[in-house]
């Protein structure tokens, strides 16, 4: 019988399913020591510490366009890849540390990252994880500015609606999700995701100078963990949720 | 979900049955110490044999194939009547068996003349010509149990099954009579009040896209379903008063219409088993049957009328349920004229578990049988009522009928979780808050069809001509909402549609029989189809909206741009019109062997929510190649049929499910390419069925598998019956009967997304029976081996929140299949032939 000739085996519908390992850390420049650099506002900032809390990674095929998509968390049906566990990441060290489970996704390019920061529901109102647990010294003219920030992503984030006509336009997941990261990747069978996190990007643009003093001896400044603060919004808008110079995806 | 027979109720009803039955045996028993049944002269009724013409004296050839045995498909478990351990071969003495070869003798007389002149090859009546006992029966037909004459075949694609003793083999439902042909493949990812899903030579028909299916002429599909344009639930239908089951694998005869792009299905209706028969059934998971048939004896095998009464507790989680089902039909006969009546009304609500992602299942966080959203299911009912008027007046046979449906359907599905919820500006801010779908439409629709068929003799052999019409309208009100997890309620309406559908076809077939051994069937069908659809949700985004009056959570909005006002509704018109040719050529029989080659297209309606405006060619439309090969021979003993077939189909635009929107979707056009092949073979106390098919279906763009359909399909069905040999069994020299019957499904793994391959299917059932006199006990085990199998699996990206954030990616999902389900059952008939 001919039905051999016919015979589909080794045929496919095309694309696969994968599963990798995921891996975040600091530049690559990083050694683990305090880190000294001079910010975009003339600073010389040395961090001594710089933990990142990242609740989830995806990766996208499409890029967000103006509308829904703007607006909304989940983009349906463009998700090529997902690292779905948590990990507290010292970004001062360049050493690649694991996330706790591996990562899932399709044998499809990806366009974009998204990086979850969120401690659980990425639409709760409230979430006291701390994400960004920073400190170090900031000078400048021969003012020393020690700070130390420990931002958190919950009501004190949430941007009020000014049009009555788009009351959803500023969800609260909205300030979780730093997107879109681009990244050129297409997920293989047992490959390793790669998160970069590079915290000069971070405090390029703070204005230490504005921070609230919260103690003389010692001196220390303290970030706010409000939108109220210039340097905080600078932190938080620009730095923490910065599309470039703080993230990069790779794929090994 | 709604509950109109109370569970203890039903029982006491089934039970009922059963009692009843057997207090009206007891008295049948003591009434036949005097005069047997089986002894009873038979009663002439109006139109008995004495008043029909005398039959043809070369009506020889023209075999009149035995009654169906009252075809013992209880919903999960048949229950053979002692005619089901009857020889399908064997000769029949009862008057309503010689009617019914009156009958057709009748209505082949002119054809039966030129049999033979054909020496008995193919003969005239040749889709009657199944088991002829000169054993030159035509290889392509299988012997014929129904009232209906059924047209010429078509060739290796063209299956006229009669279930005969393959009725013992467990079958759940009419869905799956079909396994008799080969090709198919039935999945359910709903439950016992949703259409199955149907697989046919790489096809995957979903619940009847590309199947049109028909019982006793009325049509079963319907167009404007929402759920999936097509959708045909043939729940409705009780297995055991199917007489017979027609299935042309491609669109190759002109009486085809919409939907005939895989083929075609046509059920007819019957009860052999005259008298009144009860059967009650109880096994696994609470399940209950109760059956009540009522054959009047005298009167035609078409007169019947049957009551259903199911519920199940279901396996694993959520799968309980219940259905009622009545039935009813008179068919006459006064003088040149047939007649037919026939009422149904039918009601169902189940629940349903829906799918399973695998790697909940597997991290054990969710049981193979269970579900993540217990308010999935199905609620529905379908009402019929149709008319048929058959007269000849000469050399011309002319029939007409008319039906009129009303079809309430509500589906509640939930495939994606909480995924589907994008936050809209304009929208209040909310989270993911669901993505239970619930789908709702009720449809209304009337029809009519006919033909006219002329049968003279040309060149020494039958010729016919054959000029059909066909009329439907469909009106359907759909609506698809989501419904929110937390109360239930709907949050957004995602289809809200009034859709008018008219199709009017014409068609013209001819068989032509230039030699005796050479037949060309075939004509030209025009089907046209118009679309008047008002979207009652027409505008859900608008830029720019009103500041002074938003939009807010509405879903169907009543602005467009910059907040200026329109209506929320829209209404598209179009039409569509088809012209299909269809030709068959089919050579022999010569020592029992045939070929045949055939070319046809087929159409398919489109969904009314892709109409838009004045839409060119709103249809889909496929063309399809079959040659086929077959030997068909009574040797000795035994009955002996095997066919072979190669086809092609290539669909121009073909619709595939998506999970995600909640119904079918348009994607590029495709290529089916593969055989099936088909054996049987009955003796005097066994019927053994086997057959294979293998298919390529790829996309014609980038040559790729389409998802979900098998390459390979096999199916064993098979039957041992007779009288029991231990004559110290015998009382008052009547011997037990008994059945053994068992049917066996391989499907190889299926191709899924993103490159990946599903399990294999494995699934063997079996059937015992124990009968003497008036009664049969039996035992049915389904998947007897008790196997886990996954009966569908899908890669598609979900979230059930089973983790702590979205599952975004696509992942492998299942729906469970049945386990090893025992059931009991018991039938007894009384005034029958036993």
């Amino acid at each position: 019988m001919s039905l051999g000739i016919l015979s589909g085996c080794g045929e496919t519908t095309g694309g696969a399913r994968v599963s990798f390992s995921a891996f975040a850390a600091g530049a690559e420049s990083a050694t683990g020591a305090p880190l000294t650099f001079t910010n975009h506002q003339g600073y010389s900032v040395t961090l001594t510490r710089a933990k990142l809390h990242i609740g989830a990674m995806y990766l996208n095929q499409t890029v967000p366009t103006s509308g829904a998509q703007e607006t909304s968390c989940v983009l349906p049906g463009t998700y090529v890849a997902q690292v779905l566990s948590s990990v507290d990441v010292d970004v001062l060290s360049a050493q690649l540390q694991p996330f706790p489970s591996p990562g899932h996704g399709i044998e499809t390019e990806a366009k974009v990252g998204e990086l979850w920061l969120t401690g659980g529901d990425i639409s709760a109102t409230e979430d006291p994880t701390v994400i960004l647990d920073a400190a170090g010294t900031a000078s400048l003219s021969g003012q020393s500015y020690p700070f130390e920030a420990r931002l958190t992503i919950g009501r004190n984030r949430q941007i009020p609606t000014k049009d009555p006509a788009y009351p959803g336009s500023n969800p609260i997941c909205k300030q979780r999700i730093v997107t879109p990261i681009f990244a050129s990747i297409t997920p293989t069978e047992g490959g390793k995701l790669i998160l970069r996190v590079d915290p000069r990007g971070m405090f390029d643009g703070v204005d230490f100078s504005v921070l609230p003093k919260v103690s003389d001896a010692p001196l220390l400044y303290r970030f706010s963990d409000q939108n109220d603060n210039a340097a905080d919004l600078s932190l938080f808008q620009y730095g923490l949720r910065a599309r470039t110079q703080v993230y990069s995806f790779s794929w090994q | 979900m709604s509950s109109s027979i109370p569970s203890c109720s039903f029982r006491c009803i089934c039970l009922g049955l059963s009692l009843l039955s057997i207090g009206l045996q007891q008295t049948a028993f003591a009434q036949q110490a005097v005069s047997p049944v089986e002894g009873t002269a038979p009663v002439k009724s109006a139109d008995s044999p004495s008043e029909e013409p005398a039959p043809s004296p070369v009506s020889g050839p023209v075999s009149i194939p035995p009654p169906a045995s009252p075809t013992s498909l209880a919903p999960a478990v048949p229950t053979p009547t002692p005619n089901d351990a009857s020889s399908p071969k064997e000769d029949h003495k009862d008057e309503d068996k010689g009617e019914r070869k009156a009958e057709v003798q009748e209505e082949r007389r002119d054809d039966a003349k030129n049999a033979k002149n054909q020496g008995g090859a193919e003969s005239a009546a040749e889709p009657d010509s199944g088991a002829g006992g000169s054993g030159k029966k035509s290889p392509f037909e299988m012997k014929v149990t129904g009232k209906k004459v059924p047209p010429p075949s078509r060739g290796a694609a063209d299956y006229h099954v009669e279930v005969g003793a393959l009725s013992s083999v467990p079958r759940k439902n009419a869905a799956e009579l079909l396994k008799l042909v080969p090709g198919i493949l039935l999945t359910n990812d709903g439950s016992e009040a949703h259409a199955d899903q149907v697989f046919l030579r790489g096809f995957d028909a979903r619940e009847g896209q590309d199947i049109e299916f028909t019982v006793g002429g009325v049509p079963i599909n319907e167009s404007g379903n929402i759920h999936g344009n097509g959708y045909s639930d043939t729940h409705f239908i009780i297995p055991e008063l199917i007489s017979s089951l027609r299935v042309l694998e491609g669109p190759f005869d002109p009486r085809q219409g919409n939907y005939a792009v895989a083929g075609s299905a046509d059920y007819q209706l019957g009860l052999a088993q005259r008298g009144v028969t009860a059967k009650f059934m109880a096994g696994s998971y609470g399940t209950y049957r109760g059956l009540l048939l009522w054959g009047p004896r005298g009167a035609r095998e078409g007169t019947f009328a049957g009551v259903e009464l199911y519920q199940t507790a279901g396996f694993g989680q959520n799968r309980d349920g219940r259905r009622a089902t009545v039935m009813a039909q008179y068919e006459g006969k006064s003088g040149a004229h047939l007649y037919r009546i026939t009422a149904q009304a039918y009601i169902a609500s189940f629940h349903s578990a829906g799918v399973v992602r695998e790697d909940d299942y597997l991290a054990g966080k969710i049981g193979f049988f269970d579900t993540y959203d217990p308010t999935q299911g199905a609620d529905t009912g379908r009402y019929s009522l149709s008319g048929m008027l058959e007269t000849r007046v000469g050399k011309m046979l002319i029939h007409n009928q008319v039906y009129g449906i009303a079809r309430p359907m509500t589906l509640r599905e939930n495939f994606t979780g909480f995924l589907l919820d994008p936050q809209e500006p304009t929208q209040s801010p909310h989270g993911q808050r669901g993505d239970h779908i619930q789908v709702a439409s009720m449809a209304a629709i009337i029809g009519a069809h006919g033909f006219g068929r002329l049968t003279t003799e040309i060149l020494n052999q039958p010729q016919e001509l054959e000029v059909g019409y066909y009329a439907r309208g469909d009106f359907v009100h759909s609506t698809q909402h989501r419904i929110e997890a937390a109360t239930r309620a709907p949050y957004h309406t995602e289809a809200d549609l009034e859709s008018k559908l008219g199709n009017l076809g014409l068609y013209a077939d001819l068989n032509l029989r230039p030699w005796k051994w050479i037949a060309l069937r075939g004509g030209v069908r025009s089907d046209l189809f118009t679309y008047d659809v008002l979207d009652l949700c027409a505008v859900k985004s608008v830029s720019h909206p009103s500041k002074t009056d938003p939009p807010g959570d509405d879903s169907c909005l009543s602005q467009q741009d910059f907040g200026k006002y329109r209506e929320p509704t829209q209404r598209s018109t179009t039409t569509g019109a088809v012209f299909l040719p269809r030709v068959s050529l089919v050579l022999g029989p010569l020592l029992g062997i045939s070929a045949s080659v055939s070319y046809g297209q087929g159409v398919r309606s489109i969904d009314p929510i892709y109409i838009t405006q004045d839409a060119k060619t709103p249809f889909a439309s496929a063309e399809s190649v079959d040659a086929g090969l077959s030997f068909a021979r009574d040797l000795g003993p035994l009955a002996l049929t095997v066919r072979t077939a190669f086809f092609q189909t290539r669909v121009d635009r073909d619709l595939l499910f998506s999970q995600t929107a909640g119904r079918n979707v348009l994607s590029n056009g495709t290529t089916r390419i593969g055989s099936a092949s088909a054996a049987r073979v009955t003796g005097s106390f066994f019927d053994v069925a086997a057959n294979l098919t293998y298919v390529r279906a790829t996309f014609d763009d980038t040559g790729l598998l389409i998802p979900y359909v098998p390459d390979w399909v096999f199916r064993f069905d098979g039957s041992l019956f007779g009288e029991l040999p231990f004559d110290k069994l015998r009382i008052r020299g009547k011997a037990f009967r008994g059945t053994l019957a068992a049917g066996a499904t391989y499907v190889s793994p299926r191709p899924l997304p993103y490159g990946e391959r599903s399990n294999p299917i494995a699934v063997f059932d079996l059937h015992a029976t124990l009968g003497f006199w008036l009664f049969d006990v039996g035992l049915v085990a389904t998947n007897l081996f008790d196997a886990q199998y996954r009966l569908g699996e899908y890669n598609y990206a979900s979230d059930f929140r089973s983790q702590q954030l979205p599952t975004l990616v696509p992942m492998r999902h299942f729906s469970a299949g049945a386990p090893r389900q025992v059931f009991f059952t018991l039938a007894v008939n009384l005034g029958g032939d036993k």
